[in-house]
Parts: C-alpha cells; structure tokens; sequence
C-alpha cells in the first residue's frame, strides 16, 4: 500500500517535473511563433550550432561548441575563463531548459559573442528544437 | 698532539641532547628550503614551530640536563675563547671534554638568534598571514619590522652555523677526534677522572613522540585527502557571501571576491557591464545595485585578507584596474609561472584562480593552499640551489 503511494507521488512529480521541463521551452517558441517565426527545425539548429563564426577582433573562429564543446552529454569549458560548465544536454542535466529568464539571458550573451549580434527568434527556436532532443 | 686522552670512553651527550641537535639541523635546513615559495609556508611554519619548541626544551636542559649540557658548565668569557683560540696555533693547546670555549659561545649565540628569528616568525604569521598566537593582535601593515628582523636573524643564524661548523671541523682535526661523530653517539674518549652522564632514554622518547605526533597533525591531511576534498593546511577567516554576486559573477569564470580588486574598479567595472572584456553581462539595474553594496563593502581597499593588501598597496591611487592578473604584485606573484602551464587544459586562463588556489572560491587565497594541477607539490631542490645560487630577488 505504502510503497503503491509513494509510486504515485514520484509519478506525478515525474509528470511535474516533466512539465515544468517542457513549459519553458513551448512557452519561449509560443512567444517566437506569437513574433511571426516558426516551425522549428532540430536539423536547422544543429547546423547552427556548429556553423563557425569569425570574430574580427580576436581573429578566431567561435561557434556554440567554443565553451560547451562537442558532445553535449558533458561538461564543457569556458572557452575564455577555463571554466567548466555543466553539461547542456536535458537528458543527462534536468535542470537544462528550465528557466525562462535564464535561457533569456544566455541567449543574448551568447548569440552576441559567438554571431556578434542577437538571436532572431526563428533562430532561437530551432536552438531549443536542437537541444531539447538532446 | 692529543694530550689527556687517555683510554676510557664516557657518555658525554645524552640522548635529548643529541636528539635536540639533529632535529635542530633537520629544522633549519627545512626552513631555508621552504621560505621562499608561499606553496610551501605549512612547511616552513612546522619547521619554526619544531625549531621554537627544541629551543625551549634545550634552554631548560640547559638548566636542569646533564652535565655537559649544563649551560653554566661551558660559561666561558672571553678570556677563556682568546686563550683558546690562540692555543689551537700555539704549543697550550687545551682539550675540552664538553664544549670547548669558543663553541660555547657559538651556541649561546645560536640559541640566543634562533630564539629571535623564531619569536620574530611568529610576528610576521600574525601580521602578515594572520595565522598563529598573534593572529589578530598585529595589522597587516605593522608586520613589516618583523619581517625584517625575522630575514635578519635567519642570515645571521645562517652565518654563525657556518662558524660554528667551521668550528667543529678544526677543532677535530686539531685534536682528530671526529666531534661530528661524537654528536651522534654521544661518547668521546675521556680521561680517567670523567664520568658518563645519564643517557635519559625517557625524556628522549617524550621528546621524538611529541615530533612525530606534530608531524602527523601537520601533515597527515596530505595522506586522507581526495579529489574533492584536498587538504587545506590553511584556513583564512571567513569572509562574508553574497549570493546574487556569487550568481550573477560565477557563470562564466569564478565569481572574485571583491577583496581582490579596490571599491573604483569594482564600479566601473559594473558601471560599463555592456562591455566586459568582450562580453556583454546583461544585468538589471536592481542587480547591479545589489552588487555594488556588496562588492564596496568587502573591497580590497578594506584590507580584510593579505591579499587585498597586498593587492591594494599596490595599486596606484589614479588607477583603475579592471583585471586582477593586471595588478603588478599578482604578476610579480606569478610571473614564475611558465607559459606552457598557463596553457594547460585545466588552467587556460590567468583568471582561472581556482584550478590553483583551493580557496578560491573563499576568497582567502592563503599560502600553502595552492597546487599547480598537473604537478605534483613536489619541492625542486635542484631549481631552489640554482635560485640561491644565481642571487635571485624576491
Ligand atoms: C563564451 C562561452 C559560451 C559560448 C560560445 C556559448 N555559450 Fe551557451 N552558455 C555558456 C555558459 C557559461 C552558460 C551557463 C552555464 C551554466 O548554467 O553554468 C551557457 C548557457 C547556455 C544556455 C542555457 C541553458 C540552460 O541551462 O537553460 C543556452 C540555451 C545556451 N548556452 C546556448 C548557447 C548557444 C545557442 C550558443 C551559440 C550561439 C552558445 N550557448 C555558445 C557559455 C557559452
Ligand atoms: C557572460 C560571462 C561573464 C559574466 C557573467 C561575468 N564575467 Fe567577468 N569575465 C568574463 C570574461 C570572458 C573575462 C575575461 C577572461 C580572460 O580573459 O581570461 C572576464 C574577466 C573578469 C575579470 C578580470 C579577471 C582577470 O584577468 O584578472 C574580472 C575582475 C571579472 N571578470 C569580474 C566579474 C564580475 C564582478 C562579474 C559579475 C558582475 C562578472 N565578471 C561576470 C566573462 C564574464
Ligand atoms: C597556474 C596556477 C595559478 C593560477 C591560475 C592562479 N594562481 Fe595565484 N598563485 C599561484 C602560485 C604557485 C602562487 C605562489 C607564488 C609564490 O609564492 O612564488 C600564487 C600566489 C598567489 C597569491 C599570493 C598568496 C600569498 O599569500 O602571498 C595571491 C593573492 C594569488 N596567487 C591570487 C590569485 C588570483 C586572484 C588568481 C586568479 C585571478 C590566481 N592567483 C591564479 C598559482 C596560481
């Protein structure tokens, strides 16, 4: 009986949790739908992912993979700082793609160094098609 | 040659005594090894302390030991050292059982020197480090007299150990009797009318039990610790957190504590946020805010650890450094640091205080709290002799 309980309620934590996961993402394509973007392509922003960009100033080639590198199911390395960051994948880092505010904020500190300029929102929901398969 | 020689040997220095003097040599040697590298300073202050300690233990068997070790049974004056010293040359060439007059003083000397340096030690870690009994009592910016008396005692120690080596090696073979020998086992060849001392086997393992147990406080952490949880043989006080700083700084490098840079960088550093070293940080004005308060409150120009005075005494009043790795005592601090390391994977960046400095993230940055990863904490003789050697500035 206990045991039959405590399923149930790690179930519907799951779904919650589950969802949470889900709402973020769907939330932020809605809002970039509601802009005139869309549909979202996985295979568009992945080619955007490794797509290479060259920064005038540094005279180097930076493109996502320069601080959260090849395989996404681990940690990647700041590529200025050394800092490690946590893996980006959702399916190894469930706290990935959580938080409205903090993808916001990635996305335009990242999309400014890595293009030197902002994310158009078709962009940026093929990034979250990307990454939320991942 | 060897006049009053005759067949009989006698216990001269008991086993305290020789264990006091050996551990004494072990000490010092150790010391000179490890002032010079910060990573080394838990090195250097067990070797002060064991150094403190065996002095104090030979003062009061200077009073209460045997014989021989009795500081009023070698009291020589200067006559006595004169009309020994002229003996060795001349045809009065006297032979001592215990200390001979000039070697006397030599250990007065010693001991009189190795006290001050060690006293003088203990001033500079409250001062500067603000470790140990004085922690606390004397400022950062007092310590520096201390500094210089404690560099001062250790040359002349330095120097009196070489005289009293030289000593030592005359004086045996003058006489050819090898004293150094005799340090180790305690016997000399006596006449009839000297008597043995006690070899006080007790006080003798007391005094080894205390060592070893000091060495396993000081350095057992090195053998339990892990990866995760490496052995601090430091601890600086606490300084206080900011959550939103830790936050809003520690995404992309560590979050610094402000006690490394002064209040004026720290504003416009945050003032120009669109522009941080090529990044744009993006902050809101309420976050920004909250950043500031905080970061002047803790900033280097408060001197709360020794590197923020250190960082902040050097740093000229009409600059505003934005780069901590730009402040001219970090580089001095740092420039032994090869390229080739910078470049490592695990480092890559100057600003990457963690991958070396375990208490980084305390913000403390305390001696001896360092590893350079890749490496073990291994000490290069080899590199020290050469530094020595080629006169190498501080
Ligand atoms: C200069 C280094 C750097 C580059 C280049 C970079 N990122 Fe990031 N990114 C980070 C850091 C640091 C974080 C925060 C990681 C953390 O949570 O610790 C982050 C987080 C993110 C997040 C938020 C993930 C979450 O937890 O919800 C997204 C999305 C993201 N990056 C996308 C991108 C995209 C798209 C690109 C290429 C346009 C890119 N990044 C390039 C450093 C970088
Ligand atoms: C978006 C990423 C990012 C964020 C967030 C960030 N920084 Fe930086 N910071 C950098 C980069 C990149 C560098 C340059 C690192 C290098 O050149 O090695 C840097 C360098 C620094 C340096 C100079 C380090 C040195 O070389 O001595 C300081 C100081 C600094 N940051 C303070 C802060 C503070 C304070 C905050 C919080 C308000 C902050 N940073 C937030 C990216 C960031
Ligand atoms: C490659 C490893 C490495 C990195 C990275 C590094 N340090 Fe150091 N640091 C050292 C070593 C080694 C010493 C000791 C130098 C000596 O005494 O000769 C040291 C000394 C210091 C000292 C002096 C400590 C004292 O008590 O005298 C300070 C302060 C310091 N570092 C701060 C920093 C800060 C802040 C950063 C990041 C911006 C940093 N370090 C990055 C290796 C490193």
């Amino acid at each position: 009986m206990k045991s039959g309980f405590a399923r149930v309620i790690a179930v519907v934590l799951f779904m919650m949790a589950a969802q949470v996961h889900a709402g973020a993402v769907d939330t932020l394509q809605q809002e970039y739908i509601a802009a005139g973007a869309g549909p979202f392509s996985a295979a568009k922003g992945k080619e955007m992912w490794i797509e290479k960009h060259l920064d005038a100033e540094s005279g180097k080639q930076r493109n996502c993979q320069s601080c959260h590198t090849e395989d996404l199911s681990k940690p990647g390395k700041h590529a200025k700082t050394g800092k490690v960051i946590e893996p980006l994948a959702p399916s190894v880092n469930n706290e990935r793609l959580t938080d409205i505010k903090f993808i916001n904020k990635w996305f335009k500190r990242n999309c400014k160094w890595t293009l030197g300029r902002e994310c158009t929102a078709q962009e940026k929901g093929d990034f979250l098609e990307y990454l939320r398969g991942l | 040659m060897s006049q009053q020689k005759a067949g009989q040997t006698v216990l001269v220095w008991d086993i305290p005594t020789r264990m006091f003097h050996w551990l004494l040599v072990v000490c010092f040697v150790m010391a000179w090894l490890s002032y010079e590298d910060n990573r080394y300073l838990d090195v250097h202050t067990f070797a002060g302390y064991t150094f403190f300690g065996l002095l104090l233990f030979r003062v009061v068997w200077g009073v209460f030991g045997t014989h021989y070790a009795r500081f009023k049974e070698f009291a020589y004056g200067w006559s006595d050292v004169f009309g020994y010293i002229k003996g060795l040359f001349g045809e009065d060439m006297r032979h001592y059982i215990g200390h001979n007059p000039a070697g006397a003083w030599a250990i007065f000397s010693l001991i009189g020197f190795g006290l001050v340096l060690t006293v003088s030690g203990l001033f500079v870690l409250g001062g500067e480090e603000q470790h140990g009994p004085l922690a606390g009592i004397i400022t950062f910016r007092q310590s520096t007299p201390f500094r210089e008396a404690h560099e001062f005692a250790a040359y002349t120690l330095l120097l009196l150990v070489v005289i009293h080596f030289v000593g030592v090696i005359t004086e045996s073979l003058f006489h050819r009797e090898n004293l150094i020998g005799a340090m180790f086992r305690g016997t000399k060849q006596a006449d009839t009318e000297s008597t043995s001392v006690r070899p006080h086997r007790l006080i003798a393992a007391t005094l080894f039990t205390v060592v070893v147990a000091y060495v396993i406080a000081a350095f057992g952490g090195y053998l339990t610790e892990t990866q995760e949880n490496p052995y601090l043989p430091f601890k600086g006080k606490e300084l206080p957190m900011s959550d939103t700083w830790n936050e809003a700084c520690g995404e992309c490098h560590l979050a610094f504590h402000p006690t490394l840079l002064p209040a004026r960088s720290w504003e416009l550093m945050l003032e120009q946020q669109e522009d941080h070293f090529d990044d744009d940080l993006f902050l809101e004005d309420d976050t920004i805010d909250e950043l500031l308060i905080y970061a002047k409150a803790n900033s280097a120009d408060l001197e709360q650890t020794e590197a923020a005075w250190r960082m902040n005494s050097n740093i000229p009043a009409n600059e505003t450094p934005l780069r901590i790795s730009e402040v001219s005592y970090w580089k001095r601090k740092h420039e032994e640091i090869d390229d080739e390391i910078w470049k490592r994977n695990e480092i890559k960046s100057k600003a990457n205080c963690g991958a070396c400095h375990l208490d980084a993230k305390q913000g403390t940055f305390e001696d001896a709290d360092m590893r350079i990863p890749g490496e073990a904490p291994e000490f290069d003789a080899i590199e020290w002799l050469k530094s020595v050697l080629g006169g190498d500035e501080k």
